[in-house]
């Protein structure tokens, strides 16, 4: 093994074994991605995850009270971040993410899509939780 | 080409080249204290971590820069599990890492809580050096002007820990384990007998090399070694995370445990 494939593998194996919190395939089904669009009703800025709410359509034309799980605020503000000011109700977005392997309008966000385009990160990859 | 725009062009030809070249004649000395030691004072964070924590754009910037610099680790070793401890790691994971002490906001162990995507700092001064993570807001304070471990040890999560010198790099060691931590990664279970050796090295102005012996007789059936590089932060403070103040994952982690077979069929 050359030395590029070596610290290719090597951080490759590290990134899977860190968690944030905790497991992500405890609780999300990494086969299960998500494609939301909403308006916002609530932000959370709280430990050790924010949560966000939207109200979304559903394929029926119901709305449905999606709630999603974010990083911490730690890590959000890393991430450019600002409470009150990034996210806040009424903005309509779309979010990317995985759902939730119980409750069925509950997720696990990774990005959020802003109505003018931007793009924030909102939480990690999807994970085994195998590491 | 004019020749206006051919000098234009030659002249940052000139700077290129030039800035190329102190870059690599002019590494930037090591920082030592007072006593001469290196001095390891700094914001870091596991190079692993900063995919999560920074973003996709800087981490693979980083991982240029490690593949430039020839920097390199190990291949990953498995843990050499015991057969009965190999098989309660295998259930850990089979439950998909929903026991992992972390998800409850427990304090990790050494070495896994250098793994973290959050930051730590070392704060060092002759004969001593404490580390302040921000997870958990955990720290440890260790001596290292040539003190025995105390004799009145309590089992505890991040151990008891005393460090020496050997040449320039910082070893410490580590005794005095409960067993409520995992070591790295889901249902890396161990005894009391644990017994961790790190090796911190700054072998660059921007990196630790971190090497790490786990001597475990009760769960090992030799020592089992983990590396990994730190990368300094300049810009980075040490942030509040206060894990247990909204944390719904412990009841949906009760709701699952009831719910789903895979978690009911075991332990």
């Amino acid at each position: 093994m050359n030395t590029a494939c070596g610290v290719a593998l090597a951080v490759l194996v590290a990134v899977a074994g860190v968690s944030a919190h905790h497991s992500f395939a405890a609780e999300y089904d990494a086969n299960k991605p998500l494609n939301v669009t909403g308006t916002v009703t609530n932000v959370e800025w709280t430990n050790p995850h924010i949560h966000f709410w939207i109200d979304a359509k559903g394929a029926d034309g119901a709305v449905v009270h999606w709630r999603f799980e974010g990083y911490p605020p730690n890590m959000l503000v890393r991430q450019g971040w600002k409470k009150d000011v990034t996210l806040k109700p009424g903005d309509t977005i779309t979010v990317s993410g995985w759902q939730a392997r119980l409750e069925p309008a509950l997720g696990a966000a990774r990005e959020i899509t802003f109505a003018d385009g931007r793009k924030m990160t909102a939480g990690p990859p999807a994970g085994t939780g195998g590491q | 080409m004019s020749a206006r725009l051919r000098s234009r062009v030659i002249a940052v030809g000139v700077v290129l080249v030039a800035s190329a070249a102190s870059a690599q004649v002019q590494p930037k000395p090591l920082p030592r204290t007072s006593d001469g030691k290196p001095d390891f004072s700094g914001v870091w964070i596991a190079t692993g971590a900063i995919r999560l924590m920074a973003g996709d754009a800087e981490a693979d910037a980083i991982r240029k820069a490690d593949q430039a610099a020839g920097r390199s680790l190990p291949a990953p070793e498995p843990p050499p599990y015991k057969p009965e401890y190999e098989k309660v790691r295998q259930e850990y994971l089979a439950r998909r890492g929903i026991d992992d002490p972390m998800a409850r906001c427990l304090i990790s162990g050494v070495p896994r809580i250098s793994a973290r995507p959050l930051p730590f700092q070392i704060v060092q001064i002759p004969g001593l050096i404490v580390f302040l993570y921000e997870v958990h807001h955990a720290f440890r304070i260790i001596p290292t002007d040539g003190r025995p471990h105390p004799d009145d040890i309590e089992p505890s999560y991040l151990g008891d820990s005393i460090a020496r010198w050997d040449a320039d790099t910082l070893v410490v060691d580590v005794t005095g384990f409960n067993t409520k931590t995992w070591l790295a990664g889901v249902g890396t279970v161990h005894s009391e007998q644990l017994h961790v050796t790190e090796r911190y090295t700054r072998d660059s102005y921007d990196t630790i090399r971190y090497d790490v012996t786990m001597e475990d007789p009760e769960v090992f059936t030799r020592p089992w070694h983990t590396h990994e590089y730190f990368r300094l932060r300049p810009n980075e403070r040490i942030r509040e995370y206060e894990c247990i103040e909204n944390n719904e994952d412990l009841l949906r982690i009760e709701k699952l445990l009831q719910n789903e077979s895979v978690f009911r069929l075991q332990r």
